[in-house]
């Protein structure tokens, strides 16, 4: 049962990363592939209609973290209190920066909040690579489950390499959404940028997973060949996406970029489990599903009660994708 | 009580406090543009229409805020109350969750369709997303209403082996009578600052001489919703709250009241100062055996007083005290100021009648404090418990968050708050300053 609320979690944190991914690889990428403000215009209004319900998957996720893993929940927010709080402000800065640009019919106003957006995507990116790469690597914990470390743990080469990855993969995904989205000369040279960007998501996957077998912890070290077929999902992913791009077909690029990210949570969360929280270094325990698990009752009435909501937002946000379809120009 | 929960205490009040602003503005606006949206789907109304798209820039600009305030507050329940979160989460996580799933979507992914939409669907489709944002708004408030009203009179739980407390009965819970009442007068007290909100911008516009047909429309739609949410914010939703704090929080209505000693027929206080060091109320202003009745339904009921209880399961009494009469005080003049500008719309002399537009105008900010001091008054008032009865709040707190470090959040939180505050004022004053003429001919997308 608990392995249920494991999988539900985990499932909505997908969802955010290939949602809200694509946003914030759009912001990472603006600069690189919009060259009028028209463009660069045309580009964030492509996605201005979607940041917000995307941003609501985090949310929703981290209250079915709450409530269904308190233990966890306390422990993870509390523990990474400075980084946390600074992913949240970043997360606050860009969306007042994607909210205000269209303000003022500025240029210097317009320039200032797409260089805000910018960074706060591209830097946000980074710290969730990091914190997801920290995860995997494990904290640690002292007896209640609390992390005990400082905030210079945290940049430790692996995680640093996993930010750097994640920032390229969502980079890559920005693109296959604007190659999708984009009008003319935006959807070209988004398309050209990623079959060129597309070698380095391949080199740091690479570097990354060679990496996580040579952690010392975690059930990668223990059982390679466990995640051996999500190794290949991911790579025959990543192979979709160049192939895809090259034949000059966006939808199912930006859909093998979406299954390659999926791959990567699906990865990381078969290396973590059981544990939510594992503990370093490696073999120390940890919080696992099973001891900060709720009770069979609570996760049956929170599942109960999920499950048919989110399948009613899956229903009406297509719909409403659907009615707002079409390219987005530069008028 | 240690330096570290202090700090955490200000941060949230701060925070907390700061992000209510703009729910206030988005659960009171939501009814107006739904209605106006609805008015113009249905035939040739072009005040309505003007309507609808100036008043969703601005519920726009404030769902905004609201949504990027609002995201710490969820996440600040554990990184700096992970004790409380720990053993509380799996009840009071439940209506967090629910209110991503049911509410945020719903509000997030229509109101897409309401700003840069227009040109894609048909009036009905934009009416009905209008509707659907304002139902994403009240639910949203309902779920976090529940959950506070759960801490101010837990329900539905039982306490586990760990001591950690699980959900026995979620529909007790949510079906909580102290919660729905309590929703209700959060609503009201919303709708109040709606309504006075779209009668103070319709007020600017008719001082200004400008927009007239606009500005009419919205000071009578503005006086009329404000006069019943002004009479139904005090009784009967304000009442059944008093009635709810008398039975399950006696101490709080206490120091609401500034009464330190058990009376028979207790006097309300209009006015006093409360003295928590000689126990009175100084220079008082009573009327007498109100309080009895207001509490009991009867003249003569003995109510009481602060010294029954242990001055440790007293909550800061000043600060409850004055939010309370600072709420009251206000919820009375606004029931004032609406039947007086309700009964010069009826002879026809409101719009014309200017002191009563300048009223109307410079009213606008008052809501927004009775709202926030009525908060402040359940919260403050629930001290020292976080969880009424079961948890205090000096258990609650973060262990391995330090005091330096929720000090330096609280100066990044105020610092970006400042800076989000100007860009509000500025943005909002800018599209009441562009007006619904203007601000419909210059957008583009409009379909009429």
């Amino acid at each position: 049962m608990n392995a249920v609320a494991f999988a539900l979690l985990a499932t909505m944190i997908a969802i955010y990363v290939i949602l809200d991914g694509y946003d914030l690889g759009v912001g990472a990428v603006v600069p690189f592939v919009a060259r009028s403000g028209e463009e660069r215009a045309a580009a964030m209004a492509s996605i201005g209609p979607f940041w917000n319900g995307n941003e609501v998957w985090l949310i929703a996720a981290g209250g079915v973290l709450f409530a269904l893993f308190p233990r966890a929940y306390a422990s993870a927010f509390s523990g990474f209190y400075l980084p946390f709080t600074v992913v949240l402000w970043l997360l606050m800065f860009r969306g007042i920066a994607l909210e205000l640009r269209s303000h003022f019919s500025s240029d210097l106003w317009h320039a200032f909040w797409e260089s805000a957006f910018t960074g706060a995507s591209a830097l946000l990116a980074v710290l969730f690579g990091v914190a997801l790469g920290n995860l995997v690597r494990g904290l640690p914990l002292d007896a209640h489950g609390y992390f005990l470390g400082r905030f210079a743990f945290l940049l430790n080469p692996y995680a640093l390499g996993v930010g750097l990855f994640a920032l390229l993969a969502l980079a890559q995904h920005g693109l296959a959404f604007l190659a999708l989205r984009g009008e003319g000369e935006l959807a070209a040279r988004s398309a050209r940028l990623l079959s060129r960007l597309w070698w380095g998501v391949l080199l740091l996957y690479c570097l990354t997973t060679l990496a996580s077998l040579a952690l010392p912890t975690g059930s990668a070290a223990q059982a390679p060949l466990h995640l051996a077929p999500v190794a290949a999902l991911s790579l025959l992913a990543l192979g979709g996406v160049h192939w895809f791009t090259r034949l000059g077909r966006p939808a199912p690029a930006f859909a093998a970029s979406a299954l390659f990210l999926a791959s990567l949570v699906l990865a990381a969360a078969a290396t973590m489990y059981p544990y939510l929280l594992p503990a370093f270094p490696a073999g120390s325990g940890g919080i696992a599903i099973t001891d900060a698990g709720p009770g069979p009752g609570a996760l049956g009435v929170t599942l109960a009660l999920t499950l048919p909501g989110l399948a009613a937002v899956v229903l009406y946000a297509l719909f409403v994708v659907r009615r707002m379809r079409g390219r987005v120009g530069s008028g | 009580m240690g330096t570290a929960v202090v700090a955490d205490r200000i941060q949230f009040a701060f925070t907390v406090m700061f992000h209510y602003l703009f729910p206030i503005a988005t659960i009171g606006l939501a009814p107006y543009i739904a209605w106006f949206a609805w008015r113009s789907a249905r035939g040739n109304d072009e005040v309505a229409l003007r309507a609808s798209v100036f008043w969703t820039k601005i519920f726009a600009i404030n769902f905004a805020i609201g949504v990027v305030t609002g995201i710490p507050m969820e996440f600040a329940f554990g990184a700096n109350w992970a004790l409380f979160s720990a053993k509380a989460g799996a009840v009071i996580g439940q209506p967090l969750a629910m209110e991503g799933v049911y509410a945020f979507f719903l509000e997030s992914v229509f109101l897409g369709i309401m700003l840069y939409g227009r040109r894609h669907v048909s009036p009905r489709l934009y009416a009905w997303s209008a509707t659907l944002v304002g139902v994403g708004s009240w639910l949203s408030g309902f779920f976090i209403v529940a959950t506070d009203a759960w801490m101010q009179h837990p329900v539905g739980y039982r306490i586990a082996g760990d001591g950690s407390i699980r959900l026995a009965n979620l529909g007790a819970l949510l079906l909580s009578p102290f919660a729905w009442w309590q929703y209700a007068h959060v609503l009201m007290g919303a709708l109040l600052a709606g309504s006075f909100i779209v009668a103070g911008v319709g007020a600017y516009y008719l001082l200004a001489r400008r927009d007239l047909e606009d500005g009419r429309r919205y000071v009578r739609m503005g006086v009329i919703v404000a006069l019943v949410a002004s009479a139904l914010v005090i009784f009967p939703t304000g009442d059944r709250n008093s009635a709810d704090v008398t039975k399950y929080q006696p101490v709080k209505l206490a120091a609401m009241e500034g009464l330190f000693h058990s009376t028979d027929g207790a006097p309300l206080a209009i006015i006093g100062m409360p003295d928590t060091q000689r126990r009175e109320l100084i220079d008082p202003v009573v009327v007498p055996n109100v309080l009895s009745f207001l509490a009991y339904g009867n003249f003569t009921a003995n109510v009481k007083g602060l010294t029954e209880y242990a001055d440790a399961l007293w909550p800061p009494v000043a600060l409850t005290y004055y939010a309370y009469h600072v709420m009251v005080g206000l919820g009375t003049i606004f029931i004032a100021i609406a039947a007086l500008a309700a009964l010069l719309l009826r002879r026809r002399r409101l719009m014309e009648f200017r002191p009563m537009l300048w009223v109307l105008m410079l009213a606008m900010p008052f809501p927004y404090i009775a709202n926030e001091a009525g908060w402040v008054v359940t919260e403050v008032g629930r001290q020292p418990w976080v969880i009424y009865g079961i948890m205090r709040t000096s258990e609650a707190a973060s262990t391995n968050v330090a005091a330096g470090e929720t000090i330096f959040t609280l100066i990044g939180f105020a610092g970006m708050y400042f800076l989000l505050g100007l860009l509000f004022m500025l943005l909002v004053l800018r599209e009441i300053g562009i007006g619904p003429n203007a601000a419909s001919h210059a957008a583009p997308e409009i379909e009429a």
